[in-house]
This record gives structure tokens, sequence and C-alpha cells, in this order.
């Protein structure tokens, strides 16, 4: 394949109602599937087992929907971008649709790392003026407990407009807070604080930025 | 039809898997129930990993749903977990596509895929509100049915079943279900709809059978016999005799959460004519029947394409055995070539034609060969009538490993009828000769990255097989034999695991036993057993705390051998294999005398074809 160009192009998408519940590597399995059921010319890697060339955005937790997904998909032959992008939508669901394509420059960085930064919008059963965020977060990293501190990961403030609230939250390469674990710890936080906290009727990536 | 989602919806968040019970994959039905539809729940009892996959109820529900006047809907056990939950809430089992639950369906219909399922009919009927004998549902209640490969000895599940279909069911399954509807139309009752259904080839209603009582069985020929004019004396099985000729693309729900044999699966052909005694499979398929080249070949093209599937596995009891498997297999590597495709054969015949198939589709990489020798000497091999050598297997295995294969695995049965200490040294034996043989075929530097796998099940004697009057060995005999088997290797590159005996115990008992074993079933279902064919969750004690209850002897129903010819629990359905045909197998078996494939060699008489009016269809000559 020396000397052949490959097209790159970068895929936005929608992740919404009952299809929020597939996991990270279920949602790949499936774009997979229908870039093959598109018809378009996509690239494979060489080697004993060639398989599709593809390059994610950071994994959506289970459960968490989105406005803004991405991937990278690599075509042996150039095909307009309209034309790509009314082909995937062809073979998706329409709780999967793509939503935007383009042709992405030789040299620009992979959808799995172009957004560190990702905002959240979560919908609760009931208004609040504020959220208190506590200063310290505890996950779990492979099987070990680990405390986090937030202002590590929140970027700028926690935004409440009546039953929604909004945050940014900062992927490292030294780890990441998940947006329904960081929520949970905000509302736990009110529960310390002596008051009953809403719950979450629904989270939704809206934003990437790089 | 009242939809559940809203209240199944919250538990997803704190289950595995979620993904499994959200419907909405790619392929699945949209189309709600007509109005005057019959409405028809297709049920695999285990979880949606196990079930999706499933061929058959892939098959039936499309059936099904391309007739007129019938709808069908899928539906699995959730796992334990989601089970759970399902219970704290009160939410009962629900079909897919309409998120409804079952009891609002006319007629639900559940698999019996394996020995292993029974007490999960029982969780699925529970889980759904339906009662679990048929005797105490009413008339609101669905007609419950089953079908698949143990509605061959039904008399253990005749209790939990209005209507069991024997046989094949592309025909069969639609039929009895228009039949319903235009029987409910009238405003037939139950009783009414199930002595019509009687009527139907390959339909068996168990409520319109009684128990022979044992000293008039041996005259009678059955241990149950009809009560009354309204069901036939022996129940035929059916088969779907458009096979060869309907397309191979068979409209398929691309999974969302990974699925055993995650792939698209075009079935090439069916029934095998090899004649293993110990078969089951081999005698309940016949005739042998194979589809075309061309519509093989189209099936794959237009099955990736409306899938997206990255593999697709051709299908079958006997893949290489399809008189034109080199012609298809070099077609589809033409048309696969630069799509990142695998093609898989789900085994390998076994010998150098197998492994020359198998290297037409494995490209560059290599993954692992297994081949099913089943016996460890010649002799056993002839009783059972595997017709391969030594020479067969060895020939293989230096010809898998001189084309590059270094793992190779290797399937036996331990506790065959008339096995001595000799035939189970003879494993041993043989699989340390096949390894030998791959050292001299593989170059010095890479005979580190050697293998191979050898697994021993324990011998389970199977309905309408020529060994069905054969007792299974005791657990504690399989397990001596099988550290005879290990005695026998020297080096440490073979592995031998085995199938743990407790299970196969369980299965033994639920091919070999009569109508007393649906209490017994029940009561271990109460003691906890579900889930029985996951090692994890099989609860031996269930099991033998309801033989207590019951006073049922479970060794001697798994473990007593009979003369053949003697009646057996299933006499009354037949698989069109005859009689006959059964015992002479089995003395030939004892004889050592083996019985040639009658697609390759001269009819052995089985008596498929001329009780069902049919031949075996082969598309070209076989070798």
């Amino acid at each position: 394949m020396t000397g052949s160009r490959i097209f790159r192009l970068r895929v936005a998408y929608q992740l919404k109602g009952r299809l929020s519940l597939l996991s990270h590597l279920e949602v790949t399995h499936a774009l997979e599937r229908a870039i093959r059921r598109s018809g378009l010319p996509f690239a494979l890697t060489c080697g004993f087992s060639p398989h599709m060339k593809l390059s994610f955005g950071s994994a959506l937790p289970v459960g968490i929907g989105s406005e803004c997904e991405v991937f990278d998909l690599s075509l042996t032959d150039y095909v307009a971008p309209a034309r790509v992008l009314e082909r995937l939508q062809d073979a998706l669901p329409e709780d999967m649709r793509p939503l935007a394509c383009e042709y992405l420059e030789e040299n620009a960085p992979k959808a799995s790392c172009a957004y560190p930064l990702s905002t959240y919008e979560v919908k609760l059963s009931e208004a609040l003026p504020a959220l208190p965020v506590p200063r310290t977060i505890t996950v779990m990293r492979k099987k070990k407990e680990r405390e986090l501190v937030i202002a590590d990961f929140l970027q700028g403030e926690v935004k409440c407009d009546g039953d929604a609230v909004r945050f940014t939250l900062v992927s490292k390469d030294t780890g990441s807070v998940r947006a329904d674990a960081f929520v949970g710890a905000c509302l736990e936080e009110l529960r310390t604080q002596g008051k009953t906290p809403p719950r979450v009727m629904s989270i939704t990536r809206v934003a990437l930025e790089s | 039809m009242e939809n559940l989602w809203s209240r199944i919806e919250p538990l997803l968040l704190s289950v595995e898997r979620p993904s499994r019970y959200i419907d909405h994959e790619w392929g699945a039905n949209v189309e709600p129930a007509g109005a005057d539809d019959l409405t028809f729940c297709m049920v695999y009892p285990d979880t949606y990993e196990l079930g999706q996959a499933n061929q058959a109820v892939r098959i039936l529900v499309n059936a099904v749903n391309a007739t007129e006047g019938l709808h069908a809907s899928r539906a699995y056990l959730p796992a334990v977990d989601m089970i759970e939950r399902m219970r704290e809430e009160g939410i009962p089992l629900f079909s897919l596509e309409e998120m409804a639950p079952l009891d609002v369906f006319d007629v639900v219909g559940i698999t019996l895929p394996h020995e292993l399922a029974a007490t999960n009919v029982l969780e699925v009927l529970d889980l759904a509100n339906i009662p679990l004998r048929a005797a105490e549902r009413t008339e609101n209640d669905p007609l419950v049915i089953a079908g698949g490969p143990c509605a061959y000895n039904p008399e253990p599940y005749a209790a939990f079943f209005d209507v069991i279909s024997i046989g094949e069911g592309e025909e069969l399954t639609p039929e009895t279900l228009l039949a319903i509807r235009e029987l409910k139309r009238k405003g037939a009752s139950r009783t009414e709809i199930l002595r019509a259904l009687a009527q139907i080839e390959g339909t068996y209603v168990p409520s319109l059978y009684e128990p022979v009582p044992g000293d008039e069985i041996a005259e009678a020929g059955v241990c149950v016999r009809p009560l009354d004019g309204a069901a036939p004396r022996v129940v035929h099985k059916r088969i779907f005799e458009g096979f060869s000729e309907s397309s191979a693309w068979e409209p398929m729900v691309v999974p969302y959460v990974e699925v055993v044999h995650d792939r698209l699966n075009v079935e090439v052909l069916r029934g095998c004519a090899r004649g293993c005694r110990f078969c089951q499979a081999g005698m309940m398929y016949r005739p042998v029947r194979e589809r075309s080249t061309d519509n093989i070949v189209g099936a794959v093209s237009q099955g990736l394409a409306e899938t997206g599937y990255e593999e697709v596995s051709l299908t079958s009891l006997s893949t290489t055995d399809h008189s034109c498997i080199s012609e298809i297999l070099s077609r589809l590597n033409c048309a696969l070539v630069d799509t990142g495709v695998r093609v898989s054969i789900p085994s390998q015949r076994l010998d150098s034609f197998g492994v020359e198939m198998a290297g037409l589709v494995a490209g560059q990489k290599k993954g692992g060969l297994t081949f099913a020798p089943e016996a460890g000497t010649q002799r056993m091999r002839d009783a059972i009538n595997k017709n391969v050598t030594e020479d067969d297997l060895l020939s293989a295995v230096e010809a898998a490993c001189a084309a590059g294969w270094r793992r190779i695995k290797l399937y036996f049965m331990i506790g065959l009828p008339g096995e001595t200490d000799a035939d189970a040294l003879g494993i041993g034996q043989l699989a340390q000769a096949a390894f030998d043989r791959m050292r001299a075929a593989t170059p010095k530097e890479e005979r580190g990255s050697l293998s191979l796998n050898v697994s021993i099940a324990l011998f389970v004697p199977k309905a309408q097989t020529p060994f069905q009057w054969d007792g299974q060995i005791p657990k504690e005999e399989a397990l001596r034999r099988v550290s005879l088997a290990k005695s026998a290797l020297k080096s440490r590159a073979v592995r031998i695991s085995y199938h743990e005996p407790k299970t196969s115990f369980v299965e033994a008992v639920m091919s070999r036993g009569g109508r007393e074993v649906a209490d017994l079933v029940e009561s271990a279902w109460r003691h906890g057993a579900r889930f029985d064919a996951w090692s994890e969750l099989f609860l031996e004690e269930a099991w033998s705390k309801a033989a207590e209850e019951c006073g049922l002897d479970m060794r001697a129903i798994a473990e007593t051998t009979f003369a053949p010819g003697t009646v057996m629990p299933w006499n009354h359905i037949s698989a069109c294999v005859s009689p006959q045909f059964l015992e002479r197998e089995r003395r030939r078996a004892d004889e050592g005398i083996t019985t040639p494939d009658c697609t390759m060699e001269n009819c052995a008489a089985c008596g498929v074809c001329p009780t069902l009016g049919v031949d075996n269809q082969l598309e070209g000559r076989r070798s």
C-alpha cells in the first residue's frame, strides 16, 4: 500500500436515548459495523489480521449521553463529506446519528487525544441555586481507591440554571474524573450539609474542546 | 400491549451490560403487531449473549413475522443481577421489541437447546407470571410451546408445556400459530385448541397422553399413550423440505453487546450422515440437504452488506463435507479480498482435506485448529462409527503444522459404551503420538510455541441414537479414566482438560428420564437451581435435595444400561430413524463393524428417506 493516499475524516455523532447505555467498546463495535454497512472505501491496517483504521474520542461512561462524540475514519478514496455523512446516517440508528464530518489535515491530532476538555450538562429532578463542590473525590483505579483533588480536573465553575447544571472536566494523562462520579460527589456534599439532594435525571456531554 | 420501559430503565444503571435489555439493535423489528395478529414471543431460556446468537430463534422469529396474521417478538432470560432487581421491583419478564410482559402474548415459545436448560425454563415461566405447569394454566394464560433438540425426549418437560413441536420449525411453527389464530377467532377453548393442534404433524400435546402401566410397556411399545383418538400414537418429526432452495441469508439482528459466535452465520447444509453412534444431531437432522454455491456465496455478500460484520462462519454439522466446499471457499476468498473479513468453519474434518480447507480460509493468521477423534483406539472408534484412523489424525496434524498452525485442540469422550482401560489409556497415547508428529512437522526453532489441548467430555447417552440404551459411567469412574488418559502423556505441552462430570450427570438424567423427572426439575429449581450450564452457578446440592424429596434415583436414570430394543420414555417420538436401524447400529457397535456415510457410499437403511418421502439433496459428488 506504499504511496497510496489515505483520506482521514473526523465524524461527529450523537449518542442519545437508550443507546447512551452502551459501553465505549460497544459503541466502537457498532460504529465499525456501521462503516462496513455504509459501503464507504474504508482503509485497513496492514499485517496478519487487518482491521479498520479508526480512532475514537475519549470514552463516555455507560449511561451518559452525548451531542458531540467524534471518531476518525480513514478512506482509501476521496468521497465528498456530504456523501460520507449521508452514507453513515443511512447505516446508523437515529440515536447514534452522525451530525457532521470533515477531512483532517495530515498532521492533525487523533480524535483520541484532540479534545482534553469535556463539558457536561446534568438534568436534576429539581432546581438548585448552587451545587457545592467537595475538595477531593475518591475514585477506583485498577481495583484500588485513589483520592483525586477536584481542582486539578474541574475547569472553571459549576453553573446552575434551574434544574440544569453545567461543568467542564479536563482529562489528563495521569487520570480523569468521570462526570457521573463528579456529580455524585457534589450531591453527597449537599447531603453532608444536611440537605436532601435531588436525583440525577440525565447526564449529557455537550461540548468537546482542545 | 403494556410497555414496561419506564419501569425497566431505572434499573439499568445498576446492572451489568444494560445494552442487553434495550432492544433497538440494528435489524431489530420495528413493526408493531397488527390488531388482528396472533402474538408470539420466542424465548431463549438463557441470557441474551447466548440466545441472540442462536440460529433457531432467529429463523423462527423471521418465519413467523413473514407470515400474514402473525407477529413474533424476542425475549431472553436476564442475567442473575437483573432478575434479582426485577423481582424486587415486581417487573415481569418482558419481550424486547414491545417491552411487554410475556403473559400478554397469545403464545410463548421456548426453545430447549440443551439438557441443562430445564430449570431455566421454570425461571422463565415464573418470572413471566405464567403457571409452571400446563395443567394449572387457564384460558387467560398464553399457550406455551417448546421445540428444539431436547424435544426428542420431551417427557422431563412434558408437564410444563401445552404443546411440544418435534423437528424443524420453519413451516411447523407458523402453521401451528395460524391454526391457533383461527381457533381463537372461532372462540375455541384451550382444550379444543390443544386437541386440534395434536392433528398437525410433528406436534406433541403431552396432556393428551397418559403413562402406560409398567407391566404393559413392553407390549405397548411406548411409555405414554394417547388418551383417545385425538392424538397420534407416535409423533414423527417435521423437516423443512424447502431448505436447500431457501435463501441462505437469514436476516439477523446485530447485537450491541458482544455475544457468543458474534458474527454472520450462513447455514450451508443441514444434516450429517456420518452416523456417529453417540450423536443425536446426526440422527435428528437427517436427511442431508446442501445449499448451492451461488446461494451460499450470495448470502455471504448480502449478509455482510446488511449487518456490517467482519467475520462470517459457514455453519452446519460438517461444513467441509459439502460437496462444493472447495469452490465455495475459493469464491469467497476472491469476493472478500481486501475487505478484512474473516471466514471461519466451525470444526475441521479429520484428514488432510480438512486441513487444506482450513488453509483456504485462514489467510496469514493461523489461530488454532480443532479435531474430534472422539476415542483413543481404533477398536473404540469403530465401535462408535467414527470413521477415522490414527493415520488420518496424524497426517492431519502433520499437514496442519507444516502449513503453519501451532495450536491444535482434540476432542475426546470418556465412558463410551464398551470402553476399557486400554481405550482410556489410548486417549493419552494418541494425543502423545499426535504431539510427537506435530513436533516432527515443525521447524526446530518454532517448536517452543507448539501446544496441544485435549478436551475430554463424559459420554451422555442421548435419545434417538444407537447408544440410547447405554448408561453413563459413574462420576468417580469417569475421573479415574481421565487420570488413566493423563498417565499416558509425556510432554508437558499437552494439556488435558475435562468437562465437569457432575453437570454431565444431570444432562444424562434429563436426556433419559421420563415424565417423573418433571417433579425433579421443579424441585431442583425450588431449591435454587438455575443457569445449570454455567459451571459457576451450577448447584449440585439443589439437584440432590430434589432427588431425595421426589424419591427419585438419579443414578439409576443416568447409569442403567438396558438391552437394545428396550422401550424407552421417548418411544412415542420419532426422528424418523427406524427403531430397527438404531438396534442394528447398537449391535454393530459391539461387533466393531462400521456403517458407511450414505452421502458417500451405499444407503444404510436408516429409514428417514422413505418415512418422510425425501432424499439426500447434494449439489455434487462428495469425497
